[in-house]
């Protein structure tokens, strides 16, 4: 990103969020939807490092997300840890997640991809499902929400309070985003997502660079998780669900894949549209299903990536004449060595 | 210079498809002294051939096009209600056996024609997008029509007993049921081994560019292809219907499993569907008979085993449907 | 000419689905020197060149470079050991520029590509200067802000030649460099594939059906037919082998070399 109209947009995006807790009475939206739809955008900017800018389909990613949560929620639940414990053991719950599914999924490519991603999160959905006894199963757990854990400040946060918390964390994140995919690290995961083999006829082992933005995106979903389990003090099992991985790869797709920016717009759609629709009727299912056949056939560069496209500045376009559909020899050839 | 595996070698993957699924059948009688074990065992090859019936559909259309189908359940669930509307109106079971599922290829015809096609050319995640909608949009539409709740879908008068097979009898339905799913196997090797449009389908999959010295119309090709995977889901829709039971996403709850299938037995492989198929029923059946509360992780567990060892599946490394 | 193999093949054999695209065939490649293997359509040349650069392993059969074995060695780790190589269809980033292009495989010699932190004010200097030299062996320079994708095929292929030079390889191995160029393209690049060995000084491996540049070029070639070894020798060798000329060759080629 030049500086120029871009930070424009960044200090505007800003502000706004800044402004939330005023604007969104406004337009009879609770403040909470706000904060749902930050901690949303964090699980959909995890989708869009693999999709937008690693070339990979996250079906998953929903499964590191209730990572998050399950991982803030149990041990609040259990071990009764403070607000900022809890966000990181969530967080970090996620992490070890994807750890232990990266090795399955770091060598796949393409429709493989999406493919195991889909069944390794349908694992964590199932654990948490079937696990009643620690879980809550099928009905979900409750959980207070903790403290802070700042000493000398001894305050559980609320409302607006709660969310210009969730508004740090999530400025924060996104900075560290744009630093990540601007970094040497993110110019090579773009360039995979152009062309694998070259990168790896440029002496780079290709699936070390993946695994990492495995674990990085794993990491930033289930940030979002643990705090999305305290925003709501519940955790239920349908979090973990494909459907959800698929919500969020469609605010990314709809908001526009591979930009900054992108996962917030498709994610404030989604969210904030889901809202009025189910306040008006419980079929929001076939709106939410049919957004999904709009977006793919109606602008497939999402609606961020369809207007930097109009002014000269396209981001990467996610529409590449050779679909990779399964995994190219030069990848395969690793494993037997 | 990559050349299409000779049929011959499929026709001996076959025989030893049906001997090994004949072996399995024996150490059902065998054990059939512990009536629990080798009643789960059945079941477990009859939901395995469920899965595999489920699973070679989406393979056909996904490696053809690359389609990942999130809607394959909903043509099963669309069948499914197909029949039921038939059947609850007086037709004959055997009738809507084989309308149905026909009625609901003609739908996913045109799905695939005006919504699925311009996507083709497109990377995956798009397809497989548009497919995820038009499930849950689905499942919204089966809901409003039929209810949210299950309708009642049995079998016929003429299938709702047991048979009586040496040491242990079965229910009518589930062997029949286990009949026409092995026959459409049978069926689907031999369109793709002994036919013209088979074994142009087969080359196709291997490699595009073939289509066209073949001069084989890329489109139409796609369209069967589609239509081929969607009869299969049709089928397995409307005996899953009758014996798994009828809701707007009983047809979703056989995806997962199909999707695990496609994994274990190795992406590109028609024998490894079916063998997976196998694999994922008798493990999910068997847990469910051991440890009910891991039913659902064991195929997951299985398929983690399996990519351990093998990590493109079982059969992932050799020729496409070889 | 030097005397030690820098690369090696013994035996290599690969088959697809019982088909051998590739028999038995084994060569050295001595160091220094410009060596070609040429074929017609489906002889197995590009699936010998895989074997040897680790796209995919051989089914049978070693590889040796620099007299370690690297038979099952993953590619990107031969790149480290000092091999390069092109493909066919220029393999390249199409939406980056020329500039980023080159400057990845730069990042990547000097080990800052898997990094988070922006390169020192003087490492990016270094990289700079590293990517102006490329571009400009290559006479690319003109067009360093540009899209690859904009670029003349001819002049993607050159781009893809800086790449693999990027890594500082001691072995190029060039898959068919002159197809589908028109002939001004094709003088540019052979005049490139020179400078590779004349003013760097490095080995070059390259696979070509174009009989008069490879006479004109290698100095040693060998040729393949249908899988399997038909001829090895001197330019002069094989344009006088007559196994070579009714297999493959047209007469009246021979006769204007």
């Amino acid at each position: 990103m030049r500086f120029g109209p871009t930070r424009l947009i960044t200090v505007g995006v800003v502000i706004l969020l800044a402004l939330a807790p005023f604007l969104s009475p406004l337009i009879h939206v609770d403040i909470s939807i706000v904060n749902e739809v930050l901690l949303f955008t964090l699980a959909a900017m995890s989708a869009n490092l693999l999709l937008g800018y690693t070339g990979l389909p996250p079906f998953g990613n929903a499964a590191f997300f209730g990572l998050g949560t399950y991982g803030a929620g149990l041990s609040i639940k259990y071990f009764h840890v403070n607000f900022i414990e809890a966000t990181l053991l969530g967080t970090a719950a996620a992490l070890l997640g994807a750890l232990v599914v990266g090795p399955f999924l770091v060598r796949r490519r393409g429709i493989y991809f999406g493919l195991l991603s889909i069944a390794f999160g349908q694992v964590f959905y199932f654990i948490a499902y079937r696990f009643t006894d620690v879980t809550g199963g099928e009905d979900g757990m409750n959980f207070a929400r903790p403290y802070l854990g700042i000493s000398n400040f001894h305050v559980t946060l609320h409302g607006s309070g709660f969310y210009y918390l969730t508004l740090v964390v999530f400025v924060a994140s996104i900075l560290a985003f744009k630093l990540l995919v601007e970094s040497p690290f993110g110019r090579t995961l773009v360039a995979i997502r152009q062309n694998e083999v070259r990168v790896r006829y440029l002496g780079l082992d290709s699936n070390r660079f993946v695994f990492v933005a495995i674990l990085i995106s794993a990491t930033m979903a289930g940030l979002g998780g643990a705090l999305f389990g305290m925003l709501n003090n519940f955790a239920w099992p349908l979090l973990m669900d494909w459907h959800q991985s698929g919500d969020f790869v469609l605010s990314v797709i709809l908001g526009g894949s591979g930009t900054i920016w992108g996962p917030l717009l498709g994610s404030a759609i989604y969210v904030i549209g889901k809202d009025i629709i189910s306040s008006y009727t419980n079929l929001w299912q076939i709106f939410i299903g049919a957004l999904f056949v709009a977006c793919v056939l109606g602008f497939p560069r999402g609606i961020l990536g369809s207007i930097l496209a109009r002014f000269g500045t396209a981001p990467l376009s996610n529409e590449s004449e050779e679909a990779n559909w399964t995994q190219s020899p030069a990848i395969a050839a690793d494993h037997h060595g | 210079m990559q050349t299409a595996r000779p049929g011959s070698t499929i026709a001996l993957r076959l025989a030893a498809i049906v001997v090994g699924l004949g072996a399995l059948l024996a150490i059902v009688f065998l054990l059939s002294k512990n009536g629990q074990v080798s009643t789960q065992l059945f079941n477990g090859l009859v939901l395995g051939a469920f899965y595999a019936i489920v699973a070679l559909g989406l393979s056909l259309i996904m490696n053809l096009t690359g389609t990942i189908n999130m809607a394959h359940g909903s043509f099963m669930t669309l069948s499914g209600y197909l029949a039921f509307a038939m059947v609850s109106r007086g037709t004959n079971f055997w009738f809507a056996l084989i309308v149905a599922p026909l009625m609901t290829v003609i739908v996913g015809v045109l799905v695939e024609r005006t919504l699925i096609r311009p996507l083709y050319q497109k990377e995956p995640i798009y397809s497989l997008l548009l497919t995820f909608g038009l499930s849950l949009m689905a499942e919204e539409i089966y809901h409003i029509i039929w209810g949210a709740n299950g309708v009642p879908f049995s079998p016929p008068p003429s299938l709702a007993g047991t048979v009586g097979l040496g040491f242990m009898s079965f229910p009518a339905f589930r062997l029949f049921i286990a009949l026409v799913l092995l026959l459409m196997i049978a069926a689907i090797a031999l369109f793709l081994t002994r036919t013209r449009f088979g074994l142009r389908l087969r080359a196709a999959v291997q490699d595009s560019e073939m289509i066209a010295a073949l001069g084989t119309n890329t489109q139409v090709l796609y369209m069967v292809n589609f239509a081929l995977g969607i009869f299969l889901a049709g089928v397995a829709g409307v005996l899953a219907a009758g014996l798994l039971g009828l809701n707007p996403t009983s047809g979703n709850t056989l995806l997962m499993p199909a999707f695990v299938t496609v994994i274990i037995g190795g992406m590109g492989s028609l024998f490894g569907s079916i063998v997976g198929g196998v694999l994922v029923g008798l493990a999910t059946s068997l847990t469910t008979l051991w440890i009910p509360a891991a039913s659902e992780v064991a195929m997951y567990a299985l398929m983690a085993i399996v990519l351990t060892i093998r990590p493109r599946g079982l059969f992932g490394e050799e020729g496409l449907f070889g | 000419m030097g005397s030690t193999l820098l690369l090696e093949a013994q035996e290599v054999s690969k088959y697809f689905g019982g088909v051998h695209a590739c028999e038995g065939v084994s060569l050295g490649v001595r160091e220094g020197t410009i060596h070609a293997v040429i074929g017609p359509n489906g002889a197995g040349k590009t699936t010998f060149f895989n074997a040897l650069s680790g796209f995919y392993y051989p089914d049978r059969g070693r590889v040796f470079f620099d007299g370690e074995e690297i038979t099952r060695m993953p590619n990107w780790r031969r790149i480290e050991r000092g091999m390069g190589r092109t493909f066919q269809t220029p393999s390249i980033f199409p939406e980056l520029t020329v500039h980023d292009n080159v400057a990845l495989g730069v990042r990547s010699k000097a080990g800052l590509a898997f990094r988070a932190r922006p390169p020192s004010g003087e490492q990016q200097a270094v990289l700079e200067r590293r990517v102006d030299e490329l571009l400009g062996f290559v006479n690319l320079v003109r067009f360093k802000e540009r899209p690859v994708a904009e670029l003349s095929h001819g002049s993607q292929r050159l781009c893809e030649i800086a790449m693999s030079l990027s890594t500082e390889p001691r072995l190029v191995l060039l898959d068919e460099p002159m197809a589908g160029l028109a002939e001004s393209e094709t003088e540019r690049i052979i005049s490139v594939i020179r400078g590779l060995h004349d003013r760097l000084g490095l080995t070059v491996l390259f696979v070509e059906h174009n009989m008069r540049v490879v006479l004109g070029l290698a100095e040693m070639i060998t040729v393949l037919d249908r899988g399997r070894i038909l001829a090895e020798g001197t330019p002069s060798e094989i344009a006088a082998n007559e196994a070579v000329r009714d297999a493959y060759l047209g007469k009246e080629v021979l006769e204007r070399v």
